[in-house]
Parts: structure tokens; sequence; C-alpha cells
């Protein structure tokens, strides 16, 4: 076997496994999309592959965006505001740590870090549930914007202090001189010289934000509060569960991510940090 | 090359700018038990408009201090003084100085333009002044054209000119240079070292500048500091630090090839003395009748250990025979183009180094006979290493 076609090979390989994992991420859209246009009987005639277009039906998708409409807003409130809230403590976070000693910071550092591994929302729903209710927090969005802001930035401090540790500190340094507070450092060098890892970690925190099902289940009371992920189990009948709409409702809810992904898709390929120091 | 030396310039300094260091004194973390004395209580007056040159090895405490004249470390003990004010406490922004890095510390996201205008908008500077400013900078440096390129488009000499521009625009009462021409290839930090020197003139600012090159040191300073392990060995003029070294030290660290030492002893030679270089006792020493001026130095020494310190160029070949020639072996030669550097062994096991023209070849093993001109020579005591 010469080297050209063992290059081939490898090649071959690296495609087909690339493919691989493409189909297995994509299946389920594929599977939703082809779903969304079908009803029940259409469904379970054919239920991997698309009927004619002019068979399609729309139907489920006017169901399906009557349903995610009235709660879309309450999910846009609670993942942007959890999202947002998020940001601000893990940029000040990671900053204070990464460039700043201070008696007990690796303590500080180290606790923070602790909380990874506590038992998550399920595992401490009663006595979470509990803590809401006295906080007068049930049947308040504002309870899960709270727990949108408080869960997710122990992994967003600990990405982003290795980060920012490794922006060289003369930047920061030359910013002092220059004038520039902790605030303006941050917003000046952090956030354009981070964009990346911050665009990942605010979409990861979006993404769990807007899919969170058990807490709203627990604390959501009056339909006109609830999430979409809640909200499109009204979809899910007792005895009949529409598929079609169902399908078509999960297509419309995550229209909203896809664009947010798009939009911060730049961030991810633009190598934003050449030329800040000799190289 | 872009600077013009003899005009003046709106960003002429007007200020009186001196720098007064007074038993400054850094230590991290103090009272521990890996507390580093890094700068042990110095005292430097720095006249206004000076170049001022901070010279040493590496841990010699030279970046330290400039980073509390900064204002980016905190000064342990000690005053500071900028002009008439006492700094200590004041915040680096407030100080009136610019500082440029080694490595640039340019804002990889920003154009040329927001780069060397970041600081006025901080300060909230008119725009109309800002962009007065930095135009005006930019052509100084020659820098015009490329005001709206982002820092990885430049070569690493025109991003260390955008770092000096950067300083400029802030019409700083004091400049810093931590090392600025280290990242820069030879060519490069020749012609940026004359850059700076013409900077210097025109804008008539004081400027402190660090480096542990001695070729920069000696070519730039109006004075050079040169400091070791945090206190500071000797302040002056760069030929009178080459040719008036304070201590064994200064001598080797200053001039490149360094000076030559041997080992010795003084020992009385009818009315004068006379310096025998020490080694292996088997073998022929150097044995040297001094001069006046040197006998004279070494008087209170006879019998006792000296150092004997040649500079390169002050070592002559020499023909034949001759009674006040030493012999020599020839380890290599380094022909430079213009001179040679002749690196020789003596008898007794003393390695040296001889400056000479480049007209002659030599092998190596080739035995040689050299003169030392003692005229040019140091005598040094090698407890205390100052000199004699």
């Amino acid at each position: 076997m010469n080297s050209k076609t063992k290059n081939n090979l490898g090649e071959t390989i690296k495609i087909g496994y690339l493919a691989f994992i493409l189909i297995f991420a994509f299946f389920p859209l594929y599977v939703m999309l082809v779903v969304s246009f079908k009803s029940n009987e259409q469904f379970l005639a054919n239920p991997w592959f698309f009927d004619k277009i002019s068979d399609w039906n729309w139907q489920n998708w006017a169901g399906g965006w009557e349903t995610v409409n009235g709660y879309i807003l309450n999910s846009i409130f609670v993942s942007f505001l959890g999202t947002a809230i998020t940001l601000v403590i893990v940029l000040m976070c990671s900053y204070a740590i990464a460039r700043y000693n201070f008696p007990g910071k690796n303590v500080i550092f180290y606790l923070v870090i602790a909380t990874m591994f506590l038992p998550g929302t399920v595992a401490a729903l009663v006595t979470l549930f509990d803590l809401l209710m006295r906080m007068g927090l049930v049947n308040n969005l504002w309870a899960l914007v709270l727990m949108a802001s408080v869960g997710g930035q122990v992994a967003g401090v600990f990405i982003l202090r290795n980060f920012i540790e490794d922006i060289p500190k003369e930047l920061f340094e030359s910013a002092q001189l220059d004038g520039a507070g902790h605030l303006q450092q941050i917003r000046h060098i952090i956030l354009p010289l981070s964009a990346s890892i911050i665009s990942v970690t605010c979409i990861m925190d979006f993404l769990a934000s807007w899919n969170n099902t058990i807490l709203p289940l627990l604390l959501l009371r009056d339909d006109q509060l609830l999430t979409i992920p809640v909200g499109l189990f009204r979809l899910d009948g007792e005895y009949v569960k529409q598929y079609g709409q169902l399908m078509a409702g999960f297509a419309i809810s995550s229209v909203p991510l896809l664009v947010i992904f798009l939009f911060s898709m730049k961030f991810f390929i633009k190598g934003l940090s050449a030329g800040a120091v000799k190289g | 090359m872009p600077l013009k030396g003899n005009q003046t310039s709106y960003f002429t300094s007007q200020k009186m700018a001196t720098v007064s260091i007074s038993k400054l004194e850094k230590t991290y973390s103090p009272g521990k038990k890996d507390a580093y004395h890094a700068v042990k209580g110095i005292d430097l007056e720095i006249h206004d408009k000076e170049f001022m040159v901070f010279v040493g090895p590496s841990g010699c405490g030279k970046s330290t201090t400039l980073r509390m004249i900064a204002g980016l470390e905190d000064i342990t003990n000690g005053t500071l003084k900028i002009g008439t004010r006492i700094v200590n406490d004041v915040e680096p922004k407030n100080r009136g100085i610019a500082m440029v890095f080694q490595n640039y510390a340019l804002y990889p996201h920003m154009t040329l333009f927001d780069n060397m205008a970041f600081g006025l908008k901080l300060q909230k500077t008119p725009r109309e002044e800002i962009k007065r400013r930095v135009d005006e900078a930019a052509e100084i440096l020659g820098l015009t054209e490329m005001l709206d390129r982002k820092p990885k488009a430049l070569s690493g000499g025109q991003r260390q000119r955008v770092a000096v521009g950067r300083a400029i625009v802030r019409k700083p009462d004091v400049f810093l240079f931590d090392e600025p021409l280290s990242n820069l290839d030879a060519k490069m930090r020749v012609q940026m070292r004359a850059e700076i020197t013409r900077l210097h003139k025109r804008l008539d600012a004081t400027m402190i500048y660090v480096t542990h090159d001695q070729v920069e040191a000696m070519t730039m300073g109006d004075r050079i500091c040169v400091m070791k392990d945090g206190e500071i060995i000797q302040v002056d003029g760069p030929l009178d630090l080459y040719n008036k070294p304070a201590t064994l030290f200064v001598a080797g660290f200053i001039g490149s090839p360094p000076m030559n030492f041997f080992s010795g002893t003084v020992e009385p030679e009818g009315e004068g003395m006379r310096f025998v270089e020490s080694g292996k006792d088997e073998a022929e020493p150097f044995s040297i009748t001094l001069n006046e001026r040197l006998a004279e130095s070494a008087r209170s020494k006879h019998g006792q250990a000296v150092i004997l310190g040649v500079r390169p160029e002050n070592i002559a070949t020499v023909e034949g025979q001759d009674t006040t020639s030493l012999p020599a072996i020839v380890d290599m030669a380094e022909p430079m183009g213009a001179e040679t550097f002749l690196y020789l062994n003596s008898a007794r096991g003393s390695h040296f180094i001889a400056r000479i023209q480049a007209n002659r070849i030599f092998d190596a093993d080739q035995a040689i006979r050299v003169r030392l001109d003692l005229d040019k020579a140091y005598l040094f005591d090698p407890k205390t290493e100052k000199v004699l």
C-alpha cells in the first residue's frame, strides 16, 4: 500500500466518520420536519419520508404556532434575562479571579467550582420548591429567571477565567494607563477578545433555559405564564397525540435558537486575538 | 525614515518633568516565607528632558522600578515624585506618564486610529482634538497611510511605532519604555533605536527606558543607571560608564565583547609594582610591570589578590620577542569584517579576547605575543568588586 492510497483511505475514514456524526445529529431534526407535515394517519402509513407536497398538512403548523404563540414571550423573557444576568456574573467573577490577587482568591474559586458537583435541580426538587415557595416565587416567571441566572455561571467562570488569563496582561495594563477602570477593561478588552467563548457560554445557557421543562412544570400554574416546553404538553392529548402539531410546535420553538446561533456563528470563526502581541 | 529630528511639534513637552526616586523598595509577598526583595531602597534623580536608561541582567529590578514609576506595581517603601508631586498613591492614569511595552500591547480588535485614540476617548477629549493629535502622531511616525488597518496587518516595527504613537498622543510628562525593541529583529532594532532617539530630541520629553541590551543603553541614553540584584550599581553617562566603571560588574556588563579579567596578585618591583597572574602554578604567568597610576592604586594591596581588567580593544598582537609583551595561544578567531575578535588563552589558563584589525589570519593553537595597554586598564578588589 503506497502512501497516497494510505492517505486516501485516511481521508475516506475521516469523511465517513464526520458524515455519520452529522446524520446522527440531524436525523431527529429531519424526522421532526417530516412528521410536522403529516396527519396522524399519514404518519402511521409513512413515518420516515416526506409525502407529496400537495398532501402536506399545513394545518399542523398553524396549530403549532397557535400553541407556541401564547408562550413564546414567556420563554424569551426567562431565557434572555437569565442568560444576561448569568453573563454579567460570569464576566465580573472571571475578571476578578483571573486578573487580581486577593486573600482567599483560590478558596473562592474552588468553592465556585465545587458547586458543579452538587446535585442538580431534579435531585433537589423538593427543597428547591420549598425554598421558592417561602420566597413567594411559585407561579412567578422571576423564579425561572433566578434559577437560570444562579445555575449557569459556574461552567462559564471556569472556562472564561482561563481565557482571560491567556490574554496578555499588558493589554489590561495599557488600558489601565489609558485610564480604563474595571468595567471599561471588561467592555473594551474582555468582551471583544473573548467574544467566541462568551457566545458559546451564552448559547449553552440560553439553550438550557429555553428547553428547561421540569422547573416551569413544577412552579408555574397559570396558563398565560407557561413557557414553550410546558405549553407544548397541551398538544399531548390524553387519548390521541397530535404528532404533526407537536412536531410543528417544536420546529417553531427552535427558530429563535437557530437565529441566535446564526448571529453568533461569526465569533466562532473569527480569530480576534491575532496581532495583539508579537507573533 | 519617518522621523525628522529637527522639527518641533505640538507634542513637544512644555512641563518640567523630573522623576525623583528616594529609598524606593519593592518586596513581593512581604512577611511571608517566599518574600522576594526585588528593589532594595534605591535613590535616583532623573532630570527634566533626560533620556535615562535602566540596564542590567534579568531579575535586577529594572522593570520593577519602571512599573513602580508607572503605577502598575505598588511601592513597598520609599517615595516617588514626578515633577513636584509625590505620586506613590496616585492612579497610573493621573501620573502624567505613558508606557510602551515590550510586546506592543495593541488592542487587536481596534484599528490603529482607535488604538491611538483609546486613551483620549476615555478622557472624553473632543473628537476634533483626538483626530488632530492622532493625525500628527501618525505623521511623526510615518503611519498616516495605515490608520485604518488593524495591528495584525503590520510588521513588528510598525506595531511598535503604533505603541509609541499611542504614548505620544497622551502628551505625557514622562515616557516609559519597557524593553520596547526586544521583540524586533536585529535590523529593525537598529532602525527603531535611532527613531526613538530622534523622537526624544523632537519631543524634548523626559524618557525612561529599560533594556538588558547594553548597546541600546550606550547608544540611546543621556545617562545610564546600571542595576544588579535590586540595587543601583552606578549612574553615569555612557562614555563615563565605559571608561570609568565603578565596579567589576559594570566593567564586565558594559562593552561588547566584555572587558577581560585576569586574576592575580600585586607584588613590589623596585620602586614600583608588578601584577603576577595566578592560575596553574607550573605555567609561566602573565607578569606585567604596572604603570604609575595602577601602581599607586594598588599600593595598599601588595601581596594580595587583585583583578586586572583590560578591554579587548586595548590588547594588541605584537611581532617578535618583546620584553613588554606576553605569550598567548590562539583558541579561535572571529573575523567580523572590519575587525577580528581573537579568543586567546594564557599559559596559566586565563581566557581573554583581543579586538584587533582584520589584516592578519590566525590559526587555532597558534602561539602569539600580545601587549596590554595599561593606560586603559583597571585594577579591582576581588572582595568588594570595586575599582581600586
